[in-house]
């Protein structure tokens, strides 16, 4: 008994800039069923090991073009659609990034179709390795 | 009266093969054709990449149709989503809207479809500034009559009493059959089990479903606060003695899950279908759970596709396949098999 992977198992890894390392990343599909624009993104939280993150340290990034959340309210470009199976990339800026070994993360995306009376908000948790 | 029920399949059906990249666009419209249905319903927004720059250039057109004369089908109706809060901060214009509403129908007419479906989201304002457009492209307006909401409902009358009003024959509705749900479906009750529902509990909501059907659904208003609408008809439907009850159980969240959900099913009379045929030119053949016998686990297939032959329908039943969110948390869904099974179901009614 399988469920959907939501989480690309490859993706989680420190990100390095100029030697140091300066944050992590992951890839995840977005847990509705059409794609959407990034405008309709309230949120992103992400909590690893039981530590939120803050939001102005997260990143996230669809088809080679990286946004802050803030950014991604105006953004309804077709060319940066959050496509339905894709997985788009999320990097959290934390100098040192994580630790090696295993971790927990608990995501949740705040995605808002404008015909709900409320916003989805999946809960998106798996274990993860990094190298 | 002669019927003419032809069979569709939505694409929508297909998500969890899509999502997991099993199948794409011509791999849905292929499976589709497996069936035997001969109609397609798409959601451009969930398998036209880039949406709607594509629906625009040629190319994608002459490869749609390429594949529709490959597969021998036909489109049936488009899907769209008015998403009028695009942006946090405002709700678009209603000029604003109506553009959006002719997009759609631009884009529904570009690839050949008839219809498009709009959702009950949509103002009344913005589909009666779209009418002249809709007929302009030959293209059909249906409102998804989907629960909470009713046909033969105050709510729907608000919509008849435009369409009398105006005359119009570009707008009606697209009855969703989980308006037509005499229990609450089996995949729902064992995911609430599996995540720890207790049988006493369970239990409670089904016996509250089943009252519900014995009094009557309480319909719900028209209002465009969908979320006070639909607590107020969730509170008239007996919402609070049920969550009472489930709570003095010693429901914990699985419990108070199911006892929740039970309200994204309803029951109508079939005989709402005859009283407002004049209006229904699509519907959408939601299901939950087709057995290996091809009996639903909820929905009443035979008594409704016999209450659209006894009514003369001539248009598509759309298979439109819900189940699957109910398992792929826990395991891999089979969109494709419980498809089939569906099409056999509806093909056993319209020819039985």
């Amino acid at each position: 008994m399988a469920g959907r992977q939501i989480y690309n198992p490859e993706g989680f890894k420190n990100i390095e800039k100029d030697g140091s390392i300066i944050g992590y990343q992951f890839e995840f599909k977005a847990q509705y069923y059409r794609g959407f624009t990034l405008s309709i993104i309230r949120d992103i939280k992400v909590n690893v090991d039981g530590v939120d993150e803050p939001r102005e340290n997260i990143r996230l990034t669809v088809k080679g073009e990286t946004f802050t959340l803030d950014e991604t309210r105006t953004m309804i470009d077709p060319d940066y659609r959050w496509e339905f199976g894709d997985y788009a990339t999320v990097t959290v800026l934390r100098d040192g990034g994580l630790s090696k070994g295993s971790h927990h993360i608990k995501a949740v995306q705040i995605i808002a179709p404008s015909y709900m009376p409320f916003q989805l908000e999946p809960v998106c948790e798996t274990d993860f390795e990094i190298k | 009266m002669g019927f003419d029920i032809k069979r569709s399949i939505s694409l929508y059906s297909y998500q969890d093969e899509y999502y997991d990249k099993k199948l794409d666009l011509e791999g849905c419209l292929r499976e589709t054709a497996k069936t035997g249905a001969t109609g397609v319903e798409l959601l451009a927004e969930q398998m036209i990449r880039r949406f709607p720059l594509p629906i625009e250039d040629e190319a994608f057109r002459e490869q749609w149709f390429g594949w529709l004369k490959k597969y021998n089908l036909e489109p049936s109706c488009y899907d769209a989503f008015l998403e009028n809060h695009i942006y946090d901060n405002r709700t678009l214009t209603l000029k604003e809207q109506v553009k959006m509403m002719e997009r759609d129908l631009h884009l529904a007419s570009l690839l050949g479809f008839p219809v498009i479906r709009t959702l009950v989201s949509t103002p009344m304002d913005v589909i009666e500034g779209s009418l002249e457009y809709a007929e302009k492209v030959g293209v059909k307006i249906g409102l998804e009559v989907h629960a909470p909401f009713s046909l033969n409902s105050g709510w729907a009358d608000g919509y008849l009493e435009m369409i009398h009003r105006t005359g119009t024959k570009y707008f009606g509705f697209i009855p969703d059959m989980g308006i037509f749900c005499k229990n609450i479906p089996d995949v729902v009750r064992d995911k609430a089990r599996r995540h720890g529902a207790s049988e006493e509990c369970i239990k409670i909501v089904d016996d509250a479903y089943a009252k519900r059907i014995e009094k009557g659904f309480v319909k719900i208003k028209y209002d465009l606060d969908l979320g006070k609408a639909n607590m107020e008809y969730r509170m008239a439907n007996g919402m609070k003695e049920m969550m009472d009850a489930v709570q003095a159980a010693g429901g914990g969240p699985a419990d108070m899950e199911y006892a929740g959900s039970s309200f994204t099913y309803s029951w109508s009379e079939p005989q709402d279908i005859i009283d407002n045929i004049d209006y229904i030119f699509h519907t959408h053949a939601k299901f939950y759970n087709m057995h290996e016998d091809y009996t639903e686990t909820a929905v009443a297939i035979p008594e409704v596709v016999e209450a659209f032959k006894k009514a003369g329908y001539k248009g598509y039943l759309s298979s439109e396949y819900e189940g699957g969110e109910h398992l792929r948390a826990d395991m891999e869904v089979d969109s494709i098999e419980q498809v089939r099974r569906h099409q056999e179901a509806l093909r056993r009614a319209i020819e039985g």
